[in-house]
């Protein structure tokens, strides 16, 4: 079983996002077994995406069409988001967001039907039910496979704001794990985690993957848990370190910025070392999921530390010009507004634990503002607008 | 039983009571602690062995155990020693009706009336078909069949509860068999409250006794429910969520709720479902929501099913009467298929089906019933409520079987499929 690595080239900075989400017990907001069952249950058109299985029964993914804006993301994902939310109901299912379940036991999980879990689960063994996390895929389109070979290692360095903006994963196993983002410690158990090497282009990215594939490592892309990795059945480049966030307004102004971004790096080609990008990579990520707003990142430019927030800070508005040709200023100001409250999911998750003591409340709530916040319609238009203000539970 | 066996014990300690005078009597019986200890081992011997030979469900084991050293056959567990542990069978039966209660959750009925619609065709036809059977079939007089129908239209929340447990099921399937039968019970309860007025009226007792019963069982326990879950809800407000001493809050409250029930003659099973459904529905603040009872509970439901499987009528059973309550079983899960099946909603039909299969567990509730109805006017109705018992009886051995399997069947249960090294 191998993928096409024929790249499909794609209409260059489309977007495409896919929500893996938390089902939930009422009972007592643990996770429970119920994606099959709302699979089959789910009716809908596919007018705004798709419902599909993740590795474990307790996990579902939303997936977005291909849209032009980051409106037309936000759409859609509040359209499935409240697909979801009527059909988990009629189960008598909770549904929420968060990179992590706080306190739910990997063992009790369940590999979902298809041959593919059940490969994955043969090949990593525990590793397959503690892979029990949630993420955000933002796939950016990409006109050329050349192209997606230099987006993929340009947008390496920028990790870090992506992992800090949507970090939501502080609690494993019922305890405070001291991260803003404790998601990726589960991804880095992996064998093919990390960051995608040096490469000039499409070429060398056939001629890595051959060598893997020849030394028997992979059998297609999907095999590849890089950060970031070219996908291309899609013909885009795909994010893949952002937990999934706390909701979908999050979610849709992150892909505003991987937009944005993309569209600046792809117009600037900025001159960058990827080797010495490589050498940074890793510490700068353990930075950003272990103090979010606070880490300290390594410029290897500079050979010197800077702080991640004010380095965010200075990219959105570096990013002004690009968001507003874009249109999708507004959502970069949902991210600006994080930033200027110093507020990530997780310091969200944790004041809802400092009120209730409890987590089982601390996942309700997750629920509920799951459930609540949408996106909301700035004019009569399609044009969608958000407050980065979650409801008060 | 065992007087032969004992007789020299007991001689030989009188003899030495001369010189070691402090010595107590010899015991005229079996210390209850020490038979609690026997039947806990027996119980779970048996179990163990029938599940790691046949991979039956344990709750089969513990009623096979007080079947085979029960009155029936080897009388071990006599009639004196069944009341004697009648206490301990209502408290482990009350905990396990709270839990089942506390599953019950009347909200998902409003988010989806497909369920609604399940559940009141399962009751509606499960009685009319059961109680038909047993007046025209059967042959019993309007009020005790149904008698007959209170006691069986219903699942056994009990024995579902600790088939999930085991099993460690999740899934619709799962969670529907446990709402259907916690629904069955509640609707059973109510019949149950109104049949005890019929059977009074059929006994030419006074008017004042024909309302006063039904008022008395099912007002009293509608107040000592609501009474124990206020009271649980209200000092589990000054302690953390899921401490142990909410734990301990719970368990107290409920023990409370089933001593009082006792002194007041009211039914512990009544009570404590309802104590278990109103701290479900009135416990906004998720106060006591996310306590669990202690593991200690399949250690109580251990002697609850060994009792049950002692009090089981095995003695008295003619063929005809076999005959009859295997009928009454098929009409009943015919009904319960059917309503299942015209139910609708979302779930495909093969598995609405096996909730059909799944909710067709009889057994403590129902023997505990017809208990409260029978020794209304024992000379009577204890034989009228023999084919209720024996139906019970029967399902004791099939219900468990048939709800794993359902449970098997749609692939809820832990282990679903082995993989090399590992079960998925």
């Amino acid at each position: 079983m191998s993928d096409s690595l024929e790249f499909h080239d794609s209409e260059p900075l489309t977007l495409g996002v896919e929500l893996e989400l938390q089902l939930l017990t009422t009972r007592n907001y643990d996770l429970t077994r119920g994606a099959t069952d709302l699979l089959r249950a789910a009716r809908h058109d596919g007018a705004n995406g798709e419902v599909k299985l993740e590795i474990t029964e307790s996990m579902i993914e939303i997936n977005t069409r291909v849209r032009p804006s980051a409106d037309g993301i936000a759409a859609d994902l509040d359209a499935m988001r409240g697909l979801l939310v009527e059909q988990c109901a009629r189960n008598n299912i909770a549904v929420c967001g968060g990179g992590a379940h706080p306190f739910h036991s990997w063992p009790d999980r369940r590999i979902s039907p298809g041959e593919r879990y059940e490969m994955t689960y043969e090949r990593y063994g525990y590793l397959a039910k503690q892979f029990t996390v949630f993420g955000q895929h933002i796939h950016v389109g990409c006109a050329s496979a050349d192209d997606a070979v230099w987006l993929t290692q340009a947008l390496g360095p920028y990790m870090p704001y992506f992992i800090a903006l949507s970090a939501a994963s502080p609690y494993i196993d019922g305890v405070d794990t001291l991260f803003h983002s404790a998601r990726l410690n589960a991804v880095t158990a992996f064998p093919l985690s990390g960051q995608c090497p040096e490469l000039a282009d499409w070429d060398g990215f056939l001629e890595h993957f051959g060598f893997l594939r020849d030394c028997g490592i992979v059998t297609g892309i999907k095999d590849l848990y890089w950060d970031i990795r070219p996908k291309p059945e899609y013909g885009t480049v795909e994010i893949r370190v952002c937990d999934t966030p706390l909701d979908v307004v999050q979610a849709a102004a992150l892909a505003a910025l991987a937009q944005a971004l993309s569209r600046y790096l792809l117009r600037e080609r900025p001159g960058f070392d990827a080797g010495k990008a490589l050498q940074v990579a890793r510490y700068n990520k353990f930075q950003a999921c272990r103090y979010g707003f606070d880490a300290r990142v390594s410029c290897p430019q500079k050979r010197a530390q800077e702080d991640l927030r004010s380095t965010l800070r200075d990219l959105l508005d570096t990013l002004n010009a690009d968001a507003k040709a874009l249109g999708c200023q507004h959502w970069l100001d949902v991210l600006r507004t994080a930033l200027f409250t110093g507020t990530t999911g997780s310091d969200w998750l944790r004041a809802r634990q400092a009120v209730h003591k409890n987590l089982n409340d601390v996942v309700r709530d997750s629920a509920e503002r799951f459930s609540a916040m949408r996106p909301q319609a700035r004019d009569q238009g399609s044009e969608i607008h958000a407050t980065a203000k979650p409801p008060e539970t | 039983m065992n007087e032969s066996l004992l007789s020299p014990v007991r001689g030989a300690w009188t003899a030495m009571q001369g010189t070691l005078y402090f010595l107590p009597p010899f015991p005229s019986r079996i210390d209850t602690l020490a038979l609690l200890s026997l039947l806990l081992v027996i119980g779970l011997l048996v179990a163990e062995w029938l599940r790691a030979r046949w991979g039956w469900p344990r709750v089969l084991g513990y009623v096979a155990a007080g079947t085979v050293f029960g009155p029936p056959l080897l009388g071990w567990i006599s009639d004196d020693i069944l009341a004697q542990l009648r206490p301990i069978a209502d408290a482990a039966h009350g905990l396990l009706l709270l839990e089942a209660g506390r599953r019950l959750d009347l909200r998902w009925l409003l988010r989806n009336r497909d369920l609604l619609r399940g559940s009141v065709g399962d009751i509606a036809l499960s009685f009319l078909a059961i109680y038909g059977f047993a007046c025209f079939v059967a042959g019993l007089s309007p009020a005790w069949a149904a008698a007959t129908a209170a006691v069986t239209m219903a699942s056994a929340p009990a024995v579902v509860l600790l088939i999930i447990e085991e099993s460690r099921a999740q899934g619709q399937v799962t969670e529907r068999v446990m709402m259907y039968s916690a629904l069955g019970m509640a609707a059973s309860l109510v019949v149950f409250v109104i049949v005890l007025g019929f059977v009074h009226a059929q006994q030419d007792v006074t008017w004042m006794v024909v309302l006063a019963h039904p008022l008395w069982a099912g007002l009293g326990a509608c107040l000592l429910g609501w009474l124990a879950s206020r009271l649980a809800l209200l000092i589990a407000g000054y302690l953390p969520k899921r401490s142990l001493s909410q734990v301990f809050v719970l368990v107290a409250m409920a023990l409370l709720a089933i001593g009082v029930s006792r002194m007041l003659g009211v039914p512990v099973f009544l009570t404590l479902f309802l104590m278990g459904v109103l701290l479900s529905f009135s416990d906004e603040a998720k106060v006591l929501s996310y306590t669990g009872l202690p593991e200690g509970h399949g250690m109580l439901a251990i002697i609850l099913f060994v009792v049950v499987g002692a009090s089981l009528p095995w003695r008295d059973v003619t063929w005809l009467m076999a005959a009859q309550a295997i009928g009454l079983l098929l009409v009943r899960a015919a009904t319960k298929l059917l309503a299942m099946a015209l139910s609708g909603g979302a779930l495909s039909g093969g598995k609405r089906l096996l909730v059909g299969i799944g909710i067709q567990p009889l057994s403590a509730t129902a023997v505990f019933m017809a208990f409260e109805i029978g020794r209304l006017y024992p000379e009577i109705g204890n034989s009228a409520l023999q084919l209720a018992f024996l139906a019970a009886a029967i399902m004791d051995i099939a219900g468990p079987v048939l709800c794993r399997l359902a449970l098997n069947r749609a692939g809820e249960t832990a282990v679903e499929k082995e993989v090399p090294g590992g079960a998925l």
